[in-house]
């Protein structure tokens, strides 16, 4: 069994600037919402411009981050070069940030940061690929990170042929190859991933042992199988059978909740904190979501599409992501300025590394901006939306104030 | 003949604190025994309640060191199993009551 030492931990100072860049983009993202027709077709490029900033700006750079960490507890190896991701920071920032003025503002530009991106994601890949074939290790948890990079390399390849096409006018059919790079970010990158890391932090969190996986390595393979449907039939134009393969990706994530209803039930920590409140609100956006998305597949309900995209980002994406944010940060300032005063002197637990009343002002602000800005979408009011996004607003702020105070967390503090 | 007992061991463990759950190594049910011999060499048998812990190494290290304080232990040797797996039944009832699992 490998564990992590603080030879190989990734050092504080490389992936501070991850979680600090990622929670101010997040509070960018949600107040340039406000900019936003809820009403506008969902290929407007200011549209296409924002899902840019919101997920390399904050989900890919919270979840590289964060992979910084996680990939030597989940692979049980340690990094090929965990260096690289001093290349994979700047790049990745920089890059999304003239990939979204490219889109807003100058399209120029927009295949330099395409590219930028493409530096940083090859060179994420390229380090855990090379850490992958270290381990011998083969869960759920190692075969997601494999497939969801495959599906990400995938991804990004179409998406900078995509950006070349806006920038420099090069003959690449976007209406065909857009809802294919949507699929793989969406479903075969964020959402493999999160199936197979989601494994291991909540069993651990949650204190929950001596289950039955028969759901989850369904829901994976079901989720899998699907989204290689998917690419093919669109790209062989079957689109009929692509709609199936969609369906078929709900039916996964379906399986995928009853896991989590196994481990729910089956859990020993069952005292409710604010992880918790954030795990149960991002997984019962999901299965609202799938519910909206199985409404638009079967009555072609825009709105409802519109609905299911919403609560799968910023109900499903966001939520995860945030709630993980309050364990993995204190974690990491723990282990860098606390970890060696151990028998020395008194430590703080985790949850005290938390400043409580932002944390909560944090979740109920998002919680409430989720739901309302859902019925905004859903009756089609923009005034309801930008309501919602308001209050979504006031919970990023908080998170960002969250966020700043545990990183600045020290001895003093105590 | 070897003086330091049993219980100043796990004494020594008790003042080890998993950050995360707040509670001390003994009363989390995660040492299975402790071993004395007669040259004052200790052993744990301990386990994690998670193989995915990532403070995994420092707190076996810890438990290495934590018996050291005590006078004239001489050799501490720390043996991590998986097996019995870990859960919650082998807490004390403070530990499970204050994570609602009791």
């Amino acid at each position: 069994m490998f564990n992590i030492s603080k030879d190989i931990a990734p050092p504080f100072k490389m992936i501070e600037p991850f979680f600090k860049f990622g929670s101010i983009i997040y509070l960018i993202s949600i107040f340039s919402l406000l900019f936003l027709n809820s009403n506008s077709n969902l290929n407007d490029l200011n549209i296409v411009g924002w899902a840019h900033l919101f997920l390399l700006g904050f989900v890919m750079v919270i979840i590289f981050g964060a992979m910084a960490q996680l990939v030597p507890v989940v692979l049980e190896v340690g990094h090929f070069s965990v260096d690289l991701y001093y290349i994979i920071f700047p790049a990745l920032s920089i890059g999304a940030i003239l990939m979204v003025a490219g889109f807003w503002f100058v399209p120029v530009v927009l295949p330099y940061g395409g590219l930028l991106v493409l530096i940083a994601m090859a060179t994420f890949l390229f380090e855990t690929l090379m850490t992958l074939k270290k381990t011998e290790a083969n869960t759920l948890t190692v075969k997601s990170v494999k497939y969801g990079n495959i599906f990400l390399t995938i991804a990004i390849i179409i998406g900078f042929f995509m950006a070349l096409a806006i920038g420099e006018g090069v003959n690449v059919d976007i209406s065909r190859f857009l809802p294919i790079h949507i699929v793989l970010v969406l479903f075969g990158y964020v959402t493999v991933t999160i199936i197979g890391l989601s494994m291991v932090l909540l069993p651990m969190f949650g204190l929950a042992h001596g289950y039955d996986d028969s759901d989850v390595e369904l829901a994976f393979k079901i989720v899998v199988g699907s989204v290689i449907a998917y690419v093919i039939c669109k790209l062989i134009g079957l689109n009929f059978i692509a709609n199936i393969a969609l369906a078929a990706i709900v039916v996964g994530i379906a399986f995928y909740l009853k896991q989590l209803l196994t481990l729910y039930k089956i859990r020993a920590r069952k005292l409710v904190d604010i992880w918790y409140k954030h795990i149960y609100t991002a997984f019962i956006s999901l299965g609202v979501a799938a519910v909206f998305g199985i409404l638009w597949l079967l009555f072609g309900w825009e709105n409802g599409l519109k609905v299911a995209i919403w609560l799968f980002v910023l109900g499903f994406f966001t939520f995860v992501i945030n709630g993980h944010l309050l364990k993995i940060i204190p974690f990491l300032v723990w282990f860098e300025r606390f970890s060696p005063l151990v028998g020395k002197k008194r430590v703080p637990m985790l949850h005290e590394m938390l400043p409580d009343k932002d944390v909560e002002y944090s979740f109920w602000f998002s919680l409430s901006g989720l739901i309302v800005g859902a019925f905004g979408l859903m009756f089609g009011s923009d005034s309801l939306f930008k309501g919602g996004v308001t209050l979504l607003g006031f919970g990023a702020i908080f998170m960002l104030i969250t966020v700043l105070y545990i990183l600045k967390f020290d001895v003093k503090d105590v | 003949m070897c003086s330091v007992t049993k219980e100043q061991v796990y004494n020594e463990l008790r003042k080890i604190i998993d950050p995360e759950v707040g509670f001390n190594l003994v009363e989390m049910g995660l040492i299975y025994d402790v071993e004395v011999d007669e040259e004052c060499n200790v052993k744990v048998t301990m386990t994690l309640s998670t193989k995915a812990c990532p403070l995994h190494q420092m707190i076996t290290q810890w438990v290495e060191d934590a018996p050291k304080s005590i006078d004239g232990v001489k050799n501490v040797e720390v043996n991590l199993v998986w097996e019995p797996e870990w859960n919650i039944s082998m807490a004390e009832d403070n530990v499970k009551k204050a994570l609602g699992a009791l």
